[in-house]
């Protein structure tokens, strides 16, 4: 369709095209998803290439200064008069010394095998035993990550020190003093304002979540688990065999049929759960913002009290009312005039898993009514007028028109919501806490998603390195749909559109 | 002499924990092979009852080197356990004790909460028998010191039970946890509490209800056991569950007893949380239900006068009354490994296991000893309750060495037997639902 | 026919005025039942009747002096804890958000993207996943059954949350900041005297979920802070009470609690609400 066509289709069919093309883009999408995953990683090692041609080339165009530098941080810019620079950097690389040398490279250097000697017991007079402590395999691995990730920002500072003096050299050469300190400081206020405000958020995300991800990363390598448990006892590298546990299919295969069979649900649960609270909240929100309804922050404020009140009350509560001598079933008792003893969470798969569906509703829909009612008040009256002279009911306006314009809009937002969904531990660890319980899998009843799953194997089973493996497929699980899906949206592409 | 006597005797001792170490299989040669150790120690220092010689605390406990622990226990039991602490300290009097402190955590949990981070868990705690396997595996949990000792004053059965690879790890405290039948005397007489049958009848015609919690591995354990299809420990894999050699028809048929009896009383029996027990007397819809000895004392304080308790009831099956069997266990005392103070924690856990503090938790909280002693007191023999878990004891699983796989196939197979949808005359569904269930106990994937 | 199309309006509205009384009451009707039944007296533990038989005040008098059992419950302390813990990671929580928002929306620097996209990455891995380690870190800190932890827990990872706040900052037209800085200020007089004080949905919203996130996690909490129940916050507290070994007991001051609990968060929530919602509409579209 060439541009002067699409301009003559009027707004309704408009966007039935850009509808179907965002749909129709999906498989396009993820072809190049991987083609630009092949891309970024030639380039990465493209860079590192680079990186160490530039490390020679300006060993080899170094002055004196320049070339000590890269033994000795900061002498480049101190010889240029750049003292605080210069001495921090000298600061940076004592204390790295001094670091590895009384701490971190007692634990790095057991890296590769976790220890090796175990507790073991002594007695004291002959009869009172005590454990000697051994090598702690968690505590080895943690701290050879910390002085890994250390050793990493050093080096960027190394290489930054490198350029640095380098800068420095030709400054001179070219006849231009370094700046001043107090001009480096409004720096800091002003040009390189984004370092000022970056620095503590992204230190306290890099130790408290890049440091520990990193950490289990690795122990879903290992064999962490209830027999290999530090003090007590040492694990050690596995290679891939958790994975292979859980891709194991063969008949009889607890963990990989669990595995299979729990991230279908996972998906299935995540679909239902999106889709269901974003529709239903749309139609409510629609209702509540319907011309000549009065009240509208009544009927809104009702709604909204489910996200105020804390899950873990307003779950449990739930999950007493289904009990099967619960509210609910009392309620149907008084109705029916009979006994009513439905077990609405303990027995039946299918019901189970429709209850926490429809219960996660009650959860959900709200926050979608909060986050629509003002976008749907900007979809474009004049996409409902076109619709309206072609005939279309409410119905036939709410899927031609309301559902793909927000669709449209709102697709990151959706994204995110199905990754949450994925990850949606609340909702399933305590409304049902995974039952109804089958002997099938191993350690999960039938509404377990793979987080729950997750949970209770680092809890009740102390299978460390197993859930780490399942959280690794988790995350490659949502790392995949989103970044097909946040590639092909076009709001993404659209960010510099109010600049 | 005793110098040369505790050196030889470290070295026995080593020896054996490394022959245990090696494999699960030398257990039971292991067991009688390391029998003499730490008895002829006796010859060293003195052990009476639950006070030993100062010279077992080396040089914990002195002025250089005051001690400080931590020690769990249940909330029902933190006040006495403080008391009994208090005693410990006077039974002392030449130890420097800088602090011990009694925190309340729960037995349930307390395996996991050991293994969560054991350096900054209780030196001295407190669990039920079925932790002790993690316990041991992860290496977290002291050996007894005091062996002889503690088999000589408590029950056989505690003690082998707190035995792994013929080494005691724990000290037996109670010999109680297990569940039993509590009744509305109101409701259900002595006579019809003796058999499942006319406890069902008395609540049905009372139009009160039957409660046990027939959705959870715990209770659900009862409808297999009965059937036969007892546990025996574990393979030598240590994580599959073994089962006694059973009777498949006489099996199927039991369950088939069961099934046929929860339908026939659809609507008395209940399958709810236990908690609701006691709800239920108090609000007067409940007349009977199977209940643990942890919910005794909400129980009574809900029945008054009336509270009954007995063994499990029987069933019938085709004629025959059978005992319904459950599970059973027993608490113990552990050493946290990790302690800082090593002797002094033993000799406290020791202590806090005597004859006198049983004794205490016997006369104040309603606990079941596990001290020989102690159950003759009085205070045992008179209690119905006591009387109870007592018989029922004796038609029971210990519960020890039960695989993780266990509770949920159980779970599942109570689930199934109390459905709408379970046909209580199908035999060759109710064959294939045990099967399963066993295999799914064995299988650990 | 004008007629007949106002009537047809009108038989609509009372459907949907119909439908929303219907659901509404669907919604609230959990938290009426609680609100009832925390009242409840008698020594029923759960209730067998919709409508408690006895009222009383006894639940919440217990839970507040502790005159229905042990000590070791001290729910005014966890009370007390939780919200010296809500405020400041609510605090810390917001600067930090606001911080690196405004830095991905406004300031165009190398590896902006990169930045973006790793953050996006470390929200998709399961956040329990990394539980031990924290722990163990925190332990290394000497930190352990501290309120600090929690405080560093709660707060640490909300640089990650940028995504909706930076979609509320691309919409304030960029013209403002341009004519600013042609004014002669810097970035970080941009930030405080023009940008902040036109995003005060956006900063509500953010101290609004940084608040109540301490009130309703029950899992770190917990193995944080271990045996060290005076150090618990309402949500571990009010999940012991439900514990197997003092259901029987603390039932209905359970109930009492999460009443106690909902509050006033609710009513924050709603007082605060018209922001929540400008927040989450601007931030979430372009997010």
């Amino acid at each position: 369709m060439t541009y002067v066509e699409y301009k003559q289709l009027n707004p309704f069919q408009r966007f039935a095209y850009n509808t179907k093309k965002f749909f129709c883009n999906i498989p396009h999408a993820v072809a190049h998803f991987f083609t630009a995953l092949g891309k970024a990683i030639v380039k990465f090692f493209v860079g590192i290439g680079k990186g160490f041609a530039n490390y020679g080339k300006t060993f080899v165009k170094g002055d004196w200064a320049t070339k000590l530098s890269y033994l000795i941080f900061g002498v480049g810019d101190l010889s240029k008069g750049k003292y605080y620079k210069g001495i921090l950097f000298f600061a940076v690389e004592v204390l790295y010394i001094l670091y590895m040398a009384f701490f971190g490279w007692g634990y790095l250097k057991m890296f590769p095998t976790l220890g090796i000697q175990a507790q073991r017991t002594e007695y004291i007079n002959g009869i009172i035993p005590k454990q000697v402590p051994g090598d702690n395999s968690m505590l080895i691995l943690l701290y050879s990550v910390l002085t890994l990730v250390i050793t990493v920002v050093v080096f960027a500072i190394y290489i930054t020190n490198i350029k640095d003096a380098y800068r420095h050299q030709i400054m001179k050469a070219n006849g231009q003093k370094p700046t001043s300190f107090k001009y480096d400081m409004k720096q800091f206020l002003d040009g390189k304002y984004h370092i000022t405000l970056m620095s503590f958020p992204v230190l306290m995300i890099g130790i408290f979540n890049v440091l520990p991800l990193i950490f289990m990363i690795l122990i879903a390598f290992t064999n962490y688990d209830k027999q290999h448990m530090p003090p007590g006892t040492l694990f050690t590298w596995i290679g891939f065999d958790n994975f292979g546990s859980l891709f194991n299919l063969v008949e009889g295969a607890k963990k990989g049929y669990t595995f299979i069979k729990l991230t279908e649900w996972t998906l299935i649960w995540a679909v239902a759960a999106t889709f269901s609270n974003y529709i239903l909240g749309m139609i409510f929100a629609l209702m509540i913002n319907k011309k000549g309804i009065k009240f509208k922050s009544l009927w809104r404020t009702l709604f909204v009290i489910t996200i105020a009140v804390p899950q873990f009350v307003s779950l449990l509560l739930m999950n007493q009312m289904l009990q099967s001598n619960g509210a609910v079933n009392i309620l149907l008792s008084n109705i029916t005039n009979s006994h009513v003893e439905i077990q609405w969470l303990n027995q039946d798969a299918t019901l189970a898993r429709w209850v926490v569906i429809i219960i996660n509703c009650w959860v959900g829909i709200p926050y979608t009514i909060l986050s629509m009612s003002g976008i749907l008040m900007n979809i474009p009256e004049d996409l409902y007028e076109s619709a309206r002279i072609d005939g279309a009911g409410p119905v036939k306006t709410f899927t031609a028109i309301t559902l793909p314009y927000m669709l449209f809009v709102t697709t990151p937002q959706l994204i995110t919501q199905f990754v949450g969904n994925i990850n949606n531990f609340n909702v399933i660890y305590l409304l049902s806490n995974g039952n109804p319980t089958t002997e099938k899998y191993y350690q999960a009843g039938e509404t377990d998603i793979l987080v729950t799953w997750l949970f209770k194997l680092t809890m009740n089973s102390q299978d460390y390195g197993l859930a780490a493996a399942i959280g690794i497929l988790v995350f490659v699980i949502c790392a995949t749909l989103s970044l097909i899906v946040y590639n092909n949206s076009k709001s993404m592409k659209d960010e510099e559109a109010f600049s | 002499m005793k110098k040369i006597l505790a050196i030889l005797l470290a070295g026995m001792m080593t020896a054996t924990a490394l022959v245990g170490c090696g494999g699960g299989d030398a257990s039971s040669k292991t067991d009688n092979g390391s029998k003499a150790d730490n008895g002829s120690s006796d010859g060293a220092a003195k052990i009476e009852g639950s006070i030993v010689d100062d010279s077992y605390f080396g040089d914990e406990g002195t002025d250089s080197k005051p001690v400080t622990l931590k020690v769990w226990a249940p909330d029902a039991a933190v006040s006495l356990v403080k008391e009994q602490v208090e005693a410990f300290k006077k039974a002392y009097p030449n130890r420097k004790f800088k602090e011990i402190s009694v925190v309340a955590q729960g037995e349930k949990d307390a395996a996991t909460n050991m293994l969560n981070d054991a350096t900054t868990a209780a030196d001295v705690f407190s669990f039920p028998s079925d932790q002790l396997n993690k316990l041991v595996d992860a290496g977290v949990i002291s050996q007894v010191a005091f062996k002889d000792a503690v088999t000589e004053a408590n029950d056989e059965g505690t003690v082998k039970a707190g035995t792994l690879n013929g080494t005691l790890y724990a000290y037996p405290e109670t010999n109680d946890n297990g569940y039993y039948l509590v009744y509305d005397k109101s409701v259900v007489s002595d006579e019809q509490a003796q058999t499942l049958e006319g406890v069902l009848d008395a609540c049905k015609k009372a139009g009160k209800k039957f409660i046990m919690n027939a959705g959870d591995g715990y209770y659900a354990c009862t409808f297999a056991f009965t059937a036969g299809v007892k546990i025996d420990g574990l393979e030598k894999d240590g994580i599959t569950q073994k089962f006694v050699k059973y009777d498949e028809d006489e099996a199927v048929k039991t369950l088939q007893a069961f099934a046929k009896l929860i339908k026939d009383y659809r609507g008395t029996f209940q399958s709810l949380d236990v908690a609701n027990i006691a709800s239920g007397f108090a609000s007067g819809k409940c007349g009977a239900g199977i209940d643990g000895s942890w919910d005794t004392a909400s129980n009574q304080k809900a029945l008054g006068d009336n509270f009954g308790a007995a063994k499990l009831p029987t069933i019938n099956v085709n004629g025959t009354d059978k005992q319904l069997i459950s599970m059973f266990g027993y608490k113990y005392i552990g050493v946290n490994g990790s302690s800082k103070f090593p002797a002094t924690a033993q000799i406290l856990a020791h202590y806090l296991a005597g004859e006198e503090c049983q004794l205490q938790r016997t006369e104040k909280l309603g606990w079941g000893p596990a001290n020989k002693k102690v159950q003759e007191n009085k205070a045992v023999t008179g209690s119905p309750v006591l009387k109870a878990i007592g018989e029922q004891a004796k038609n029971a699983c210990i519960q020890v060495n039960v695989a993780n796989t266990f509770w949920d196939p159980m779970a599942n197979l109570g689930n199934k037997i109390i459905a709408d949808t379970c046909d209580p005359s199908d035999a060759a569904a109710m064959k294939k639902l045990l099967n399963e269930t066993i295999s799914n106990v064995r299988d650990e994937g | 026919m004008i007629k007949s199309y106002k009537l047809r309006r009108h038989i609509a509205n009372a459907f949907v005025y119909l439908f929303l009384i219907v659901m509404g009451f669907v919604w609230i009707s959990p938290f009426i039942y609680l609100l009832m039944h925390s009242f409840r007296g008698g020594a029923e533990i759960y209730g067998s009747t919709i409508i408690p038989q006895e009222w009383t005040l006894q639940n919440y008098i217990d839970l507040f002096t502790g005159s229905g059992g042990t000590a070791s419950l001290n729910f005014p302390r966890w009370f007390l804890n939780t919200f010296v813990v809500a405020c400041f990671s609510c605090v810390i929580s917001t600067i930090s958000v606001l911080m690196v928002s405004y830095a991905f929306s406004r300031l165009r620097f190398k590896a902006r993207k990169k930045f973006m996209n790793v953050g996006m990455i470390l929200g998709m891995f399961p956040g329990f996943m990394t539980m031990i380690a924290i722990y163990y870190l925190l332990k290394a800190m000497g930190l352990t059954q501290t309120l600090v932890a929690l405080v560093i827990c709660y707060s640490c990872g909300a640089g990650l949350g940028f995504q909706i706040s930076k979609g509320f900052f691309d919409t304030i037209p960029r013209a403002l900041d341009e004519a600013a800085t042609i004014d002669g200020a810097t970035k970080n007089q941009i930030f405080w005297k023009i940008i902040l004080p036109m995003s005060k949905p956006i900063v509500v919203y953010t101290v609004l979920t940084s608040f109540i996130g301490p009130w309703t996690d029950f899992i770190l909490a917990k193995i944080i802070m271990g045996d060290a129940r005076d150090n618990y916050t309402v949500a571990i507290g009010l999940q012991l009470m439900i514990d197997q070994d003092f259901k029987n007991t603390y039932y209905k001051q359970f109930l009492a609690g999460s009443v106690v609990v909902a509050v006033p968060i609710t009513l924050l929530f709603l007082k605060m609400q018209k922001y929540y919602v400008e927040g989450v509409t601007a931030g979430g579209v372009k997010g």
